[in-house]
């Protein structure tokens, strides 16, 4: 969905005319962009997926904000502005045209959780989540997710972004962002649930068949 | 007002929307009341929950903060910026 701000912008014009902001324009950067330099910097690696290339488009991300500060509506949220000018950027650098998704039914890929979810039980893998050695396999997972999943995955679930915010710096429609965010996750516990079982992690749990074959009892 | 009856597929369709805080308030209440009663619903809740935590958990940040910052910087005067 496309962001009309011309109507907002010219509602704000004619406020901050009535009551200046005292700051400048540099001034309001600093105390309004700057701050998101983590945050950035985070979204900037889980696009690149490399540090140096990170920093490359950190620094970018933010001599084009820079220049265009004048088209920031004050009051908006400015952490998802630098995301949106961030993304681009990459995408335009890079040249990679995002594979086209077909469409998914977001309660299809809900229930498809639910039934992971029983599977993981029977392997004795409940607690798999909250397990701290399956961090790295977590980083791992999400850097292995397709692009049109990874990007959304990383704005709601580690950048904590509302659907609402997500859709608008990845200028898709909201039902698309809930979509490829549930399928994003499906794949990511699939992934990780068979990480689980091939590490033996459920093994704590031997299946009632595997125990009677070892037992010593006759 | 009474709250809604939601059944357990109901629920897991909009499990996701749940935990992200995504429902309207009155369809949250009605998936919350649900939880509460239902011991196959509740696990399935538990479960996701303990996956979106370890999602947040595996933020990564960047090995080198202060470079960047001081290099962001170092770009922007060069472009003019005095604050």
């Amino acid at each position: 969905m496309p962001w009309n701000q011309e109507p907002l912008k010219r509602l704000i014009r004619k406020v901050i005319g009535a009551s200046p902001d005292p700051r400048t324009p540099d001034e309001r950067f600093r105390d309004e962009a700057l701050p998101h330099l983590p945050a950035v910097t985070r979204f900037a690696l889980s696009l690149t997926r490399d540090e140096s290339d990170a920093e490359d488009l950190v620094q970018e991300t933010y001599l084009k904000a820079f220049r265009a500060w004048d088209q920031f509506v004050p009051g908006s949220e400015c952490r998802a502005w630098l995301f949106t000018i961030c993304r681009n950027t990459h995408f335009r650098t890079s040249r990679r045209e995002q594979r086209v998704v077909a469409h998914e039914d977001a309660e299809l890929e809900a229930l498809g959780a639910a039934a992971l979810h029983t599977a993981a039980q029977a392997d004795g893998l409940d607690d798999v989540f909250a397990r701290t050695e399956v961090m790295e396999a977590v980083r791992a997972a999400v850097d292995a997710l397709p692009d049109p999943f990874r990007e959304v995955v990383v704005l709601v679930d580690l950048e904590e972004q509302s659907y609402e915010d997500a859709a608008r710096i990845l200028e898709i429609p909201k039902g698309t962002v809930r979509s490829r965010l549930f399928r994003g996750r499906r794949l990511l516990q699939e992934r990780l649930i068979k990480h689980a079982r091939d590490a033996g992690l459920g093994a704590g749990k031997t299946p009632e068949i595997m125990r009677k074959g070892t037992s010593n009892d006759d | 007002m009474m709250t809604e009856m939601l059944d357990c597929d109901a629920v897991m369709r909009q499990l996701w929307d749940y935990l992200d805080g995504e429902l309207t308030p009155d369809r949250e209440e009605a998936v919350r009341a649900h939880l509460v009663v239902c011991n196959r619903c509740h696990p399935q809740h538990d479960f996701e929950q303990s996956f979106l935590r370890a999602l947040s958990a595996s933020r990564r940040e960047h090995s080198r903060p202060d470079a960047i910052k001081a290099r962001v910087l170092a770009t922007l005067r060069a472009d003019g910026f005095a604050a």
